[in-house]
């Protein structure tokens, strides 16, 4: 793609972007709760008191002045401090997003190599007992609780067998100096193995219990699209090339098949990327979710509303890349 | 043009091909024997849905399930078809025999350049020893078929030509093994009718510098006559009639290839009124042990209410009509 093409993209961020802030920043400030009251709690204070605590972090400005500070701040890169934590929110989330950030790329991982060969399985032997099994076993992955499923999993293969730790990221002992703030590639760079196959364990049922739900969906739509795509008559004409088999469904179908999975799985990654609560709250994993979860009950205005941004340029971005994937899978669309 | 002596190149008995319907088991191919000479180009005649097509990838073995095929005989340069594996199958496809499709838009693969979709038949063949072979021989070829700065656009996508470049892309790639048999499904009924020409003749050159046997599938007799050596027509997917091509369009013998000689219009005789065959073709399924051709036929009478076998008329031509000799001669 021309470089001018992307650019033109990337300003096309900017009225989306605009317009995600205007939206959280209403919906945030007119919800009913004030945040100082939540933060002084049942505790006794002065008025006095309170007021300082309102002009500290100042909400005793106008409604628009706030908005019309946040943007520029938000322009410069700053968020402001946390009400709750007394920090720089920047800071407050950047400790968080890397968790978040490496349990939605094994969860996605994981379900694309469960999803697209059984996907392909199950439309070339259609209506085989294969497909039968697949196509159920989905339905189950779809309705399942994550809360549900994870306990599952930890009581059998944490608590029961022992493979795998209950919570956490990784042990005290193991922790090694953060680069990327990814766990599975830091300890790689620091050459510690041991540290390497602690985290990857305690990765494993989070990522698990992400990647199923996923997984079934995405195996649904590869399904369904590579059984219209197989009917094609550049497959028949591949066919009729005397290709091997596996050339034939695996590039000349599977290629034009996954247009569909790919958009789906954008979705699904930027669902992830904003932190899945419950799954948090079950493994102890130090993500996103709970965090912005938690700031929204004690209404932590700054903390939300950088949060929200961080999650719509997400998915701004994500669909940017699945439009260029777009593009590499089939030649004939343009962006 | 048929020789006696000589073994065919491609030979076919008893041929039939069966998909189930929600009627009954539907003979979309019922009984059809044919055979292709060395260097001969056979002409296939028959409306859509008359089992032409579905008869050569009967033969090419890409009839897709639940289609059931089978046969008495399938022959293939000496080598038996039928008792061929799937793998040996393969190896033929693409190697010996080709095929061409209708609509080269939807034939060729729109996620896949040029430059893969030939080389990849010559590299799974073995026709070629590396990728660099296998590019400098797709080069080759696509010039052979006429694609200007052949060189150029190796590592176009297909939707980068235009139509007529495009079947000319498609043709190459099947040719891209220099098989001895190609079978050209509708090769022109996608096309421009200046292209139509350009192509036809682009296929019967190939024909000759190749020495291939070509099999033309076409719903236009206007192709064939200019490029077959011999006719069949197909119609409710039984043969209804074979010869030399020249005898069997001067004087037809079954009702049908008359009806649609007829509807054939034609410039030397702009004043000629056109008279379609009335009525349809029947719908794929149980047929009743009666001529096909019954409700459509002008000719119909009480001895047309029975199964009509295909019987020869001398001058090694073949009518599946009770009235052939009448309708040759008539």
């Amino acid at each position: 793609m021309r470089l001018g093409k992307f650019v033109e993209r990337f300003i096309g961020l900017i009225p989306v972007l605009f317009g995600v802030s205007v939206i959280v920043f209403l919906m945030i400030t007119l919800t009913p709760g004030d945040p100082v009251e939540i933060m002084l709690g049942d505790a006794r204070s002065s008025p006095e008191q309170e007021a300082a605590l309102r002009r500290d972090m100042g909400l005793d400005r106008p409604i628009h002045e706030r908005f019309f500070l946040f943007i520029a701040n938000a322009l410069r890169g700053e968020f402001g401090l946390s009400f709750f934590h007394r920090r720089p929110v920047i800071d407050v989330i950047g400790e968080r997003l890397p968790a978040t950030i490496e349990l939605t790329l094994v969860a996605l991982v994981v379900a694309l190599a469960i999803a697209i060969p059984l996907g392909v399985i199950a439309a070339v032997k259609r209506n085989s007992w294969l497909d039968r099994v697949a196509t159920v076993g989905s339905l189950f992955g779809v309705s399942m609780p994550g809360f549900w499923f994870g306990i599952l999993l930890i009581l059998l293969f944490s608590v029961k067998l022992g493979w795998f730790p209950v919570s956490g990221r990784i042990g005290f002992s193991a922790e090694v100096r953060s680069v990327t703030g990814l766990l599975l590639i830091d300890t790689l760079i620091a050459g510690r193995l041991d540290s390497f196959w602690q985290a990857l364990r305690h990765i494993s049922l989070p990522a698990l219990t992400l990647a199923l739900p996923m997984a079934a969906v995405l195996m649904r739509v590869t399904r369904s699209s590579m059984i219209e795509v197989l009917r094609a008559d550049y497959v028949l004409f591949a066919e009729a090339k005397g290709l091997a088999k596996a050339r034939v469904i695996g590039l000349h179908a599977l290629k034009n098949a996954l247009i569909p999975t790919v958009t789906v799985a954008a979705l699904e990654t930027g669902s992830l990327l904003g932190g899945n609560m419950i799954v948090e709250t079950v493994f102890g994993w130090p993500g996103l979710g709970r965090l912005v979860v938690e700031a929204i009950f004690s209404r932590n205005y700054p903390l939300v509303q950088a949060a929200v941004l961080l999650y719509a340029v997400t998915y701004v971005l994500l669909n940017f890349l699945a439009d260029l994937i777009y593009t590499w899978l089939n030649p004939k669309v343009r962006l | 043009m048929t020789d006696a002596s000589r073994t065919p190149l491609l030979e076919v008995r008893g041929l039939t091909t069966i998909f189930p319907t929600r009627a009954g088991p539907a003979r979309v191919v019922d009984d059809v024997s044919f055979h292709v000479d060395e260097g001969e180009c056979l002409g296939v005649v028959g409306e859509s849905g008359s089992g032409k097509s579905i008869t050569f990838l009967s033969v090419l073995g890409l009839v897709r399930p639940p289609g059931k095929v089978s046969a008495e005989r399938m022959m293939f340069a000496g080598q038996d078809l039928l008792a061929l594996g799937e793998r040996a199958r393969r190896a033929i496809r693409g190697r010996d025999i080709a095929i061409t499709m209708q609509d080269a838009l939807t034939a060729l693969n729109p996620a896949l350049t040029v430059a893969t979709q030939i080389t990849e038949v010559m590299l799974a063949h073995d026709r070629a020893g590396s990728m660099d072979e296998a590019r400098a021989a797709a080069v080759e070829m696509m010039r052979l078929v006429g694609i200007p700065a052949a060189a150029k656009r190796l590592d176009d996508y297909p939707h980068q030509f235009s139509g007529g470049m495009r079947q000319r892309i498609m043709i190459a790639t099947a040719l891209a093994c220099r098989p001895r048999l190609l079978i050209a499904d509708e090769p022109t009924t996608a096309l421009d009718v200046t292209i139509q020409a350009q192509v036809l003749e682009l296929i019967a050159e190939l024909r000759r510098e190749l020495r291939m046997s070509v099999v033309l599938i076409t719903h236009d007799l206007g192709v064939v006559v200019e490029q077959a050596d011999r006719i069949m027509v197909m119609y409710a997917g039984q043969v209804v009639e074979e010869g030399a091509a020249r005898e069997v369009i001067e004087d037809a013998a079954h009702p049908y290839t008359a009806g649609l000689l007829a509807s054939m219009p034609s410039l030397d005789t702009l004043d000629r009124p056109i008279h379609p065959i009335r009525g349809q073709a029947p719908m794929p399924g149980p047929m009743p042990p009666l001529c096909r051709f019954l409700d459509r036929c002008e000719r119909t009478t009480e001895a047309c209410r029975k199964s009509v076998p295909l019987q020869p008329i001398g001058g090694g031509r073949a009518s599946r009509c009770v009235w052939a000799e009448e309708v040759a001669h008539g």
